[in-house]
C-alpha cells in the first residue's frame, strides 16, 4: 500500500517536471519579441511581412516571437497594454494607426524598447526607435513608367485619406512623370475618405470611375484595402494603374503596370537587430539605396515573374533603372512632402 | 470639362445610381419597420452581414443567385434578434440595434479567416458577379440608358419597389394594418389585427431587404467582401427613413441626395475640393434630417410612453 503511494507519488511528480520542461518561458532563453498590428493582418501582406520579419529576428537571435493583432484603436490600446506587462525586449509596432499610442507608452516605460515601422512622431521618446521608408522615391520612378505611357497626358491618384503623408505616393508619381513629359495636364487627387477608408472597395471604384470620366489614363492608387475597387475599375474601363506596398500585377495582370513595394520584412529584422546592438537612432530611413523599397522594374530577378505590365516595356524598365540608380547615387533627390 | 458640363455627364449619374441601389433597398427594409413602429437602426449590421453571406455562398456555390439567397437568410436570421428581442421581448430597439451592429461586424471579421483563412478583403472565387441587365432597347436610349436600364437585377427590383411598398402601404388592407401597428398599436389589436405578427414580419421583410443591399454591394458594385465593407451605408440608410419621413417618395429622395452628394463630391474632389468637405456632407444632411425629425420622433415616443 504504501509503495503503491510512494510510486504515486514519484509519477506525478515526474509528470510535473516534465510539464515544466514543456513550458515555452522556459525553454526559450533568447530574446523576445512582440509584433503589435493596427488591424487584423489577413490578406493584408504588408502586416504579414512585419510579422516575418519579426519571427527572421527571432530565429537569428534564438528567441521567441509573438503576434497581438488589433481591430480597432482600443483593442490596439488593450494590446500594447498588454505587451508592456509582459516585457519583451523589443515591442514592435507598425503604421501611423500606432504612433500615438508607441509615443505615449514609451514615455511612460522608459525600460521598455520600441520599434515604430512606417512612421514617427515628431518628438520620438528615447526608447522609441522609429523606422521609415522613403516611399516618394518609388513613386517617383512608378511616375516615370506613367509618364512616358499616358496617351490622354492626364494621371491622378487615388488616396486613402488626404495627409501629407499619403501625398508622398500621389505627389511623387506626378513629378516622375512630370519630368519625362512635359506635355502633362495638370494633376488630379481624390481621397476615398469616409468612414472606412480602407476598406472600401466599392467607393475607391466609383473614384476611379469618376477620374476616367475627365479622361485620366493612368491612376495610382494608394488605398490599402480599397485598392481592389480601383483595379476593377481599371478592367472595366480599360485604364492603366499601379499598386502599393507589395506586387499586386498577379490580382490584375492587364492592367496594372507596376508596384511601389515595400520591404517590411526587411526592415522589422534591421531595426530588431540595430535595438539588440544598441545602435538603433531615433529615426531610421530606408529608401532605394537601402533597399527598403523599390518597385518590381528595378527587380532583375523579379521582374519577368511579376505578371506587371511594365516588363513589356525594357526601354522604360532601362529609363527607370537609370534614375533609380541616380537616386541611389545621391544625384538626384525627390523631394518629400513630409518635409514642406 | 466645365462644372456644368460635368452635371449632365452619364456617367455621373450611372455613379449615382450605383451609390444609391444598397442604400435605397435597405431604407425601404427600414420604412417598413418605421411603419410598423419597431425603430430600425440595425440596417449597418445586415447589409455587411448579407454582404458576407453573398460572396461567401457565391464563393462556395459559384452562382450569384444563390449568394443573393444567402445574403437574405443570413441578414434575416440576424434581423430574428431584433424582432424577437423588441416585439416579444419589448426590449429597447436602440440597445438591440447598436448590439446587432457589432455582432455584424465581429461575426463577419471572425468568420473570414475561419471559413476562408484569409482576413481584409476576400473575392470569390472565378470572380462571381451579379450580371447587369441591359433592357433591350431601353439601355441603348442617349443618357437615360446607361443611367437606369443597365441596372443589375437588383437595381431593377429597388426601383420598383419603390411605387410597390408606396401602393401596399397606402392602398391594400394589409398597408392599413400595418400602419395602424405603429400609429395606433392598442387601435389596431382592439380591431383584432395581431401587432406582433406584423411587427415580426415588417423586421423580417427589413432583413430581406437589407441583405439584398449587402448582395447588390459585394457582388454588384464590386466584387468582393472587405471587413466592415458597408462603411456607413446602413446608417445613411437610418438618415434616409427618417429624412423621407418614411414615405416611399420620400426615402427615395433622401437616398437619391446622398447618392448624387457622393458621385458628385468625387467630381468636386477631382477638381480641388478639399475631401474633409466632401466627407462631411452625409453629416451635415443628418444633422439637418434629425432637425426636421424632431418633432416625429417627439410623436413616437409620445406613442410609445402611451402604449397600453
Amino acid at each position: 500500500m504504501r509503495a503503491t503511494r510512494l510510486l504515486a507519488v514519484t509519477a506525478a511528480s515526474m509528470l510535473l517536471l516534465v510539464a515544466c520542461n514543456d513550458d515555452p518561458e522556459e525553454a526559450a532563453e533568447g530574446p523576445s519579441f512582440i509584433y503589435i498590428t493596427p488591424n487584423p493582418i489577413g490578406e493584408n501582406e504588408f502586416l504579414e511581412m512585419g510579422e516575418i520579419g519579426t519571427e527572421a529576428a527571432a530565429e537569428r537571435f534564438d528567441g521567441t516571437a509573438r503576434t497581438f493583432e488589433s481591430t480597432d484603436p482600443s483593442s490596439a490600446r488593450a494590446n500594447v497594454e498588454a505587451a508592456v506587462e509582459d516585457a519583451p525586449d523589443v515591442i514592435v509596432l507598425t503604421t501611423f494607426q500606432l504612433t500615438d499610442l508607441g509615443q505615449e507608452f514609451a514615455q511612460e516605460n522608459p525600460d521598455q524598447d520600441f520599434v515604430l515601422i512606417d512612421d514617427c512622431p515628431e518628438e520620438p521618446a528615447e526608447n522609441l526607435f522609429c523606422v521609415g521608408f522613403r516611399e516618394h522615391e518609388g513613386a517617383y520612378l512608378l511616375g516615370i513608367m506613367a509618364g512616358n505611357l499616358t496617351e490622354t497626358g492626364r494621371i491622378g491618384s487615388v488616396l486613402a485619406l488626404d495627409t501629407p503623408f499619403f501625398h508622398r505616393w500621389s505627389n511623387s508619381f506626378y513629378l516622375g512623370a512630370e519630368s519625362v513629359n512635359p506635355d502633362l495636364e495638370p494633376d488630379t487627387q481624390v481621397t476615398i475618405g469616409g468612414d472606412n477608408p480602407f476598406a472600401d472597395p466599392a467607393r475607391a471604384k466609383e473614384q476611379a470611375l469618376a477620374l476616367v470620366a475627365q479622361d485620366l489614363d493612368h491612376i495610382f492608387s494608394v488605398g490599402a484595402g480599397s485598392d481592389i475597387g480601383v483595379f476593377e475599375a481599371a478592367e472595366e474601363e480599360g485604364f492603366f494603374t499601379y499598386g502599393t506596398d507589395i506586387n499586386n500585377c498577379p490580382v490584375a495582370p492587364d492592367v496594372i503596370v507596376d508596384n511601389n513595394l515595400k520591404i517590411v520584412d526587411v526592415a522589422a529584422e534591421t531595426a530588431i537587430e540595430l535595438v539588440l546592438e544598441g545602435e538603433a537612432e531615433p529615426f531610421t530611413s530606408l529608401g532605394l539605396a537601402e533597399g527598403g523599397v523599390g518597385v518590381m522594374a528595378i527587380d532583375e530577378d523579379g521582374l519577368a515573374d511579376s505578371e506587371c505590365l511594365i516588363a513589356d516595356h525594357p526601354d522604360i524598365v532601362e529609363q527607370v533603372r537609370e534614375a533609380a540608380d541616380e537616386i541611389i547615387a545621391g544625384d538626384l533627390v525627390v523631394p518629400d512632402p513630409l518635409d514642406g | 470639362m466645365p462644372l456644368a458640363e460635368q452635371l449632365l455627364d452619364a456617367s455621373l449619374w450611372a455613379s449615382v445610381t450605383r451609390a444609391l441601389i444598397p442604400v435605397l433597398l435597405a431604407a425601404i427594409g427600414g420604412m417598413i419597420c418605421e411603419r410598423a413602429g419597431v425603430f430600425q437602426i440595425s440596417l449597418e449590421g445586415m447589409m455587411l452581414v448579407g454582404a458576407f453571406g453573398a460572396v461567401a455562398m457565391a464563393h462556395v456555390s459559384g452562382s450569384a443567385t444563390i449568394g443573393s439567397a444567402a445574403a437574405v437568410m443570413a441578414a434575416v436570421l440576424l434581423s430574428l434578434i431584433l424582432a424577437f428581442g423588441a416585439v416579444s421581448r419589448d426590449g429597447n430597439p436602440i440597445v438591440l440595434g447598436i448590439a446587432i451592429n457589432i455582432l455584424a461586424l465581429g461575426i463577419t471579421s471572425f468568420l473570414l479567416p475561419q471559413l476562408f483563412g484569409v482576413r481584409g478583403t476576400f473575392q470569390p472565387e472565378g470572380g462571381v458577379r451579379i450580371p447587369r441587365l441591359l433592357l433591350p432597347g431601353l439601355s441603348e436610349l442617349p443618357f437615360l440608358g446607361p443611367v437606369l436600364f443597365s441596372l443589375s437585377f437588383l437595381g431593377y427590383v429597388a426601383l420598383v419597389l419603390v411605387p410597390l411598398t408606396w401602393f401596399v402601404l397606402f392602398r391594400t388592407p394589409v398597408g392599413l394594418r400595418l400602419r395602424g401597428v405603429g400609429e395606433r398599436p392598442m387601435a389596431a389589436e382592439t380591431l383584432g389585427v395581431s401587432t406582433n405578427t406584423y411587427k415580426y414580419l415588417a423586421v423580417i421583410a427589413s432583413g430581406a431587404l437589407t441583405g439584398l443591399a449587402g448582395a447588390q454591394l459585394a457582388l454588384g458594385n464590386v466584387g468582393v467582401f472587405a471587413e466592415n465593407m458597408s462603411s456607413g451605408r446602413g446608417w445613411i440608410a437610418v438618415v434616409a427613413v427618417l429624412l423621407g419621413r418614411a414615405h416611399p417618395v420620400g426615402v427615395l429622395g433622401a437616398c437619391l441626395l446622398f447618392g448624387f452628394a457622393e458621385a458628385f463630391g468625387f467630381r468636386l474632389q477631382g477638381q480641388g475640393l478639399a475631401v474633409q468637405i466632401t466627407d462631411a456632407v452625409p453629416f451635415v444632411v443628418t444633422l439637418i434630417a434629425l432637425v426636421l425629425a424632431r418633432k416625429r420622433f417627439t410623436r413616437l415616443l409620445d406613442l410609445s410612453e402611451t402604449k397600453i
